[in-house]
C-alpha cells in the first residue's frame, strides 16, 4: 500500500514540529451492495475507498488530517500542515519500524470479490421468496446484500507496523405486513467477519421468515400499554440494551473527560451482582471482531463487569494517555476519515443460571421484548432509549398478546441495579454502532434477562 | 474545466459498453476542531475527493465509484458498473439527463468565511467553553466543545453533454454542557449553522446550552396521560426529517409510504404549510440543481393542508408519467440517485412561543426528541420517542420533565396541528420548523 520509506519520511515530517508520537493509517477497501425491493434488483454498486489517516499526539492533544493523495508529498505537506496546530517543542527521534505479526482470528475461505455477481443475487432472491412467501399480509419485502474486503495498514513512531486484512458478509431482509391502511416492519440482518462461506453457515430463507414473522406478528398486535413494569428482554439483539445504556458510558471517549455516569468507579459495584459484562474483540469470525483494532493493538477479551463490579473501561492510546492507562485494544474508526476512539467490538452480559422458562414462569406481569429495535444514550446522563420491535404481554407468568410500538427509556445505571433475573441462553446479534469515529460493525448480545422494573412507552395508555 | 480531461478518457473507454455515461465527483475540504479544559483536543484537516461512474446499458443504470480518482481507475469503474448493470431488473427505464433550459443564479460559497484566520476560530471556540464553564457553577463540564468547517464542490459531467459544476461552504458549532446539582446531572445543548462567521457569537451560545442546562435541574416525569403538546421548533424538525422519507414518490412506488393516492387529499390540518425551497438563504441544502443535473424549483409540498405533489427524481417522475421536480440526490458518490428534499421547512405562522404556550392550560413542553433512528416507523407513522422538556400549566412554564415518551403517529399528528410558531428555525438535519402545537400525544411518564 505505501512503501516503509515512505511511512518513516511522512512519521520523521509528523513529528518535525514537536509532538511525541505519530500514526500513519493506509486503507484500501473494496465493497459491493446489492438492493433488492419487491423481488426486484434495483441498484448494485461496488467501489473502491482508498486513502491515508495521519496522526499526531502532543501529550494530552492530538491533531489528525486525511487525504486520498497519497503521494509522498501530499502525505508530507498533510503532516506539516496538522502538526502546525500543535506548536510544541521538537524531539529528536530515531524510527525503527518492526513488522509485527499478527494472529488470525478471522480466517476466509472464499474471498466475496471472487464471487459472481449472479450468486450474489441469487441469495438475494432465495431470501426475498421466503419472505413474501411467508403470509398475504406481507406486501413489500426489501433486502439487501453486503459484502467487504478492508486492506488496512498502521504504522507509528514507536517502531509498529502491522497490517490486517478485514472481510466481511452480512444480509438484510426487511418485510412489510399490511391490515386495513395499517403497515408494520420487521428486519432480520446477520453478518459475519466471513468471506462468502458465510452462507454455508445460514440459511437466507430462514431469514426471511424471520423478518416476515416478526412483521405479520406486529401488525396483528394492538397498541403497548405504558407505565413502569418488570420487562423481560430476551437474547441475541436485545444485547442493544446493555450496548447503549452501559458500553457507551464505559468508553474513554466519555471516562476520560469525567463525563461518564461510570467515571471514577473502577472496583465499585455498578450493577446487580447476577451481571457480569464482556467485550471480547477475538471471537473467531465473529462480525465486531478484529485481530489488531485501528491503532495496530491487538484486540483482546476485556471482562468489563464482574458480578455487578466495574473491572474495567474500553481504552485507546489517546485516552489512554489521559487516564494513565493502557490500551484495551478498542481503537476503532469507520474509516481512514476518522481519528480513532474507544469503541466496543463483541460486547455481551455473559451467562446466568436461570432458564427462559422460569423467567418468564415468575413474571405476574410485565411486558416481554423479544426483539429490540435501535436505541441510543446520553453518555453524560446514561438517559436511553429503545425501540421494541416484538413485544408481548406477560400475564400471570405466561406470554400472551403481542403488543407494538413500545419503547423502554430509564437510565444505564439504574438498570444495571435493576436486572433481577439472568438467563443461560446467551447469544449474539450484529449491528452498526455510530459514534465519535464513524459506524463499525459491533456484536451485541445476552441471554434472556429481567429488569425488575422499567418504564415503558406505548400509545395505550396506564397498563 | 477540473476533471474534463479524466471524463473524456472515461467514456471513451466505456463507449463500447454503454450507450450512454455520466461522472459524478465530489470535492471536499474540512477543518473540525474541538476544545477540552482549555486546550484544542481535536484539530483534524481533509482534503479528500470521490467520484461515481454510472452508464446504461439496454435501459439498465449500473454504477461503480472510486476515492481514487486518476486514471488508474478506468478499467475498474467501467468494468464493475457493467457487470453491475447486468443484474438490475430494469421496471422503469433509466436516463442520463441532457439539461435544463434555465438553472437559478446562486452564491452558496462565502469567502469571507474562507479568509476568515484560523487563529479567530480557533479563538471561538476557545471563549465558547470558558464563557459556558464560567456561567454558573452547577456546570460542571462541557462534553462536546466544536467548530467544523466544510467546503464542498460537486461536478457532473456526461455524454448528453451536461457539465456542471457547484461550490459552497458551511461552518457550524455545537456545545454541550454539563450541570450537575447533588446527583441530579443535566445536559443543555446550543448549536450555530452557518456561512457567515459574525453567526458565530460565542456568549449567545453558551447562554443558550447553561441555561437549557440549569432549567432541567430537578427534572422528574410526568404522570402518564394524553396532554396537548407543544414542540420548540427543532424538536419538531427532527421529527419531520425522520419522516420526510414518506413524500418521495419512489416511496409511494414501492409502497412504503402511505400517501400514495392522496394527491390533492387534505392530510393535514389547514394552517400547515410545508414548502420545499432550493433557494432559501436561511436553509443549508441550497442548490440551483440536484445530482442528475435537473434545475431545482420552490414547491409547496404540502398546501394550506392538501398534499400538493411528491418528490422526484428522473426514475422515480418517469414512472408516474411526470418530470422530476429537481429532488433526484445521493447520499455520496458512494450511492446511487436517490430522493432528498433541499431545504424542507414548515411556513412560519404568526405566534409567538409565549403566546403559543398561553393556549395551554395542562400540557407538556418538548425540548428534545431522541431515538429518532430506532423509535419511529416511516412506513406506518407511528412512532415512540423518548422526550424532556417542560409541563405547561394555565399557559406558563411550570417545571422541568423527563424520563418520558410521547407516542402518536405522525399522519394523524399533521390532522391535529392546532397552532403554528413564527419563530422558523433550520435544525441540525437541515430541516426548518417553528414551534408546533398538537392537541395531544400521548405521554408516560410515572
Amino acid at each position: 500500500m505505501l512503501s516503509k520509506k515512505t511511512i518513516e519520511n511522512v512519521l520523521y515530517a509528523a513529528l518535525s514540529q514537536g509532538g511525541d508520537f505519530a500514526e500513519v493509517f493506509v486503507e484500501d477497501r473494496f465493497s459491493t451492495n446489492i438492493k433488492m425491493v419487491g423481488g426486484y434488483v434495483e441498484n448494485s454498486i461496488s467501489g473502491r475507498d482508498f486513502g491515508v489517516g495521519i496522526r499526531i499526539f502532543d501529550g494530552f492533544n492530538a491533531v489528525y488530517g486525511y487525504t486520498n493523495d497519497a503521494s509522498e508529498e501530499n502525505l508530507i505537506k498533510v503532516a506539516k500542515e496538522i502538526a502546525l496546530a500543535l506548536k510544541s517543542e521538537k524531539t529528536d527521534i530515531i524510527l525503527n519500524l518492526m513488522k509485527s505479526d499478527t494472529r488470525n482470528l478471522n480466517p476466509i475461505k472464499i474471498i466475496p470479490n471472487t464471487v459472481d455477481k449472479a450468486k450474489k443475487v441469487e441469495l438475494l432472491k432465495r431470501g426475498y421468496n421466503s419472505a413474501k412467501n411467508y403470509d398475504p399480509l406481507i406486501t413489500q419485502v426489501t433486502s439487501n446484500y453486503f459484502d467487504e474486503e478492508q486492506n488496512v495498514l498502521i504504522a507509528n513512531s514507536e517502531g509498529l507496523i502491522a497490517g490486517d486484512k478485514r472481510v466481511r458478509t452480512r444480509i438484510f431482509v426487511q418485510s412489510v405486513a399490511s391490515k386495513d391502511g395499517e403497515m408494520q416492519v420487521g428486519y432480520y440482518a446477520p453478518g459475519a467477519s466471513m468471506g462468502f462461506e458465510f452462507y454455508d453457515t445460514i440459511d437466507v430463507e430462514e431469514v426471511g421468515k424471520e423478518a416476515s414473522r416478526i412483521a405479520k406478528t406486529m401488525v396483528l398486535a394492538e397498541h403497548c400499554p405504558s407505565g413502569v413494569m418488570p420487562v423481560v428482554i430476551h437474547n441475541e439483539f436485545g444485547g442493544v440494551l446493555f450496548h447503549e445504556a452501559c458500553g457507551h458510558s464505559l468508553e474513554a471517549t466519555s471516562v476520560a473527560k469525567g463525563t461518564s455516569v461510570f467515571s471514577n468507579k473502577l472496583g465499585q459495584p455498578i450493577a446487580s451482582p447476577l451481571v457480569t459484562a464482556i467485550d471480547d474483540g477475538t471471537m473467531p469470525n465473529e462480525w465486531g471482531t478484529l485481530n489488531i483494532d485501528d491503532e495496530g493493538t491487538p484486540t483482546q477479551r476485556n471482562v468489563l463487569i464482574e458480578n455487578g463490579i466495574l473491572k474495567s473501561y474500553l481504552i485507546d492510546k489517546l485516552n489512554g494517555r489521559r487516564m494513565g492507562m493502557e490500551s484495551t485494544g478498542s481503537g476503532r474508526r469507520q474509516s481512514y476519515k476518522f481519528a480513532p476512539t474507544s469503541r466496543m467490538n463483541n460486547t455481551f452480559i455473559a451467562n446466568g443460571e436461570s432458564t427462559f422458562e422460569e423467567i418468564i414462569k415468575s413474571t405476574e406481569s410485565g411486558l416481554f421484548a423479544k426483539k429490540l429495535g435501535g436505541g441510543s444514550v446520553n453518555p453524560a446522563t446514561g438517559d436511553f432509549n429503545f425501540a421494541v420491535m416484538e413485544g408481548y404481554l406477560i400475564e400471570n407468568g405466561k406470554i400472551t398478546k403481542p403488543v407494538r410500538g413500545a419503547t423502554l427509556i430509564g437510565t444505564g445505571a439504574k438498570v444495571l441495579e435493576n436486572i433481577d433475573m439472568v438467563g443461560n441462553n446467551q447469544t449474539c446479534g450484529q449491528g452498526m454502532c455510530g459514534s465519535l469515529s464513524g459506524s463499525i460493525p459491533t456484536n451485541v448480545g445476552q441471554p434472556t434477562i429481567r429488569v425488575k422494573a422499567l418504564t415503558v412507552g406505548g400509545r395505550k395508555g396506564e397498563k | 474545466m477540473k476533471y474534463f480531461d479524466l471524463a473524456e478518457k472515461i467514456f471513451e473507454s466505456g463507449k463500447d459498453k454503454f450507450e450512454d455515461m455520466e461522472i459524478y465527483i465530489e470535492k471536499t475540504k474540512t477543518i473540525e476542531m474541538s476544545v477540552f479544559n482549555g486546550e484544542l483536543d481535536k484539530y483534524n484537516i481533509s482534503d479528500t475527493q470521490g467520484m461515481s461512474f454510472r452508464g446504461i446499458h439496454n435501459d439498465k443504470m449500473g454504477y461503480s465509484y472510486t476515492e481514487k480518482v486518476d486514471e488508474s481507475s478506468i478499467d475498474m469503474l467501467v468494468n464493475e458498473a457493467y457487470e453491475n448493470g447486468k443484474y438490475i431488473d430494469a421496471l422503469e427505464k433509466e436516463t442520463i439527463f441532457s439539461g435544463s433550459d434555465k438553472y437559478e443564479e446562486m452564491d452558496n460559497f462565502n469567502k469571507e468565511l474562507k479568509s476568515t484566520p484560523l487563529e479567530d476560530k480557533i479563538e471561538f471556540v476557545k471563549s465558547l467553553e470558558k464563557e459556558a464553564l464560567s456561567l454558573d457553577s452547577r456546570i460542571v463540564a462541557v462534553s462536546y466543545c466544536m467548530y467544523n468547517e466544510v467546503e464542498n464542490s460537486k461536478y457532473l459531467i456526461n455524454t448528453k453533454g451536461l457539465n456542471l459544476e457547484d461550490n459552497t461552504n458551511l461552518a457550524y458549532a455545537y456545545l454541550v454542557v454539563v450541570a450537575r446539582d447533588g446527583e441530579d446531572t443535566k445536559t443543555g445543548i446550543s448549536y450555530v449553522i452557518s456561512r457567515d462567521f459574525k453567526d458565530f457569537d460565542y456568549r449567545k451560545m453558551a447562554k443558550e446550552a447553561v441555561d437549557e442546562a440549569l432549567s432541567l435541574l430537578g427534572a422528574k416525569p410526568i404522570k402518564s396521560n394524553e396532554y396537548p403538546v407543544v414542540f420548540r421548533n427543532d424538536a419538531f424538525a427532527s421529527i419531520l426529517g425522520a419522516f420526510s422519507s414518506i413524500f418521495h414518490a419512489e416511496n409511494v412506488q414501492k409502497g412504503l409510504s402511505l400517501l400514495k393516492d392522496k394527491i390533492g387529499e387534505e392530510i393535514a390540518n389547514k394552517n400547515f404549510t410545508l414548502v420545499d425551497n432550493p433557494f432559501s438563504s436561511e436553509g443549508f441544502n441550497s442548490s440551483t440543481f440536484d445530482d442528475e443535473g435537473t434545475a431545482t424549483k420552490y414547491k409547496k409540498i404540502i398546501d394550506k393542508g392538501t398534499l400538493n405533489t411528491y418528490l422526484y427524481n428522473w426514475k422515480s417522475a418517469t414512472k408516474d408519467g411526470v418530470e422530476s421536480t429537481g429532488n433526484g440526490f445521493r447520499n455520496s458518490y458512494k450511492s446511487s440517485v436517490s430522493t432528498s428534499a433541499t431545504n424542507l421547512y414548515v411556513e412560519k405562522g404568526d405566534k409567538s412561543l409565549d403566546e403559543i404556550l398561553e393556549t395551554v392550560d395542562s400540557g407538556v413542553y418538548i425540548t428534545d426528541l431522541q431515538g429518532l433512528h430506532s423509535g419511529l416507523n416511516p412506513v406506518s407513522g407511528d412512532y415512540s420517542l423518548s422526550a424532556h422538556g417542560y409541563e405547561i400549566e394555565n399557559g406558563k412554564i411550570k417545571r422541568p420533565i423527563n424520563q418520558i415518551t410521547i407516542a402518536g403517529n405522525f399522519f394523524e399528528t399533521l390532522m391535529d396541528i392546532e397552532e403554528i410558531g413564527n419563530d422558523l428555525r433550520f435544525s441540525t438535519n437541515g430541516v426548518g420548523s417553528p414551534a408546533i402545537k398538537v392537541k395531544k400525544l400521548a405521554v408516560s411518564g410515572e
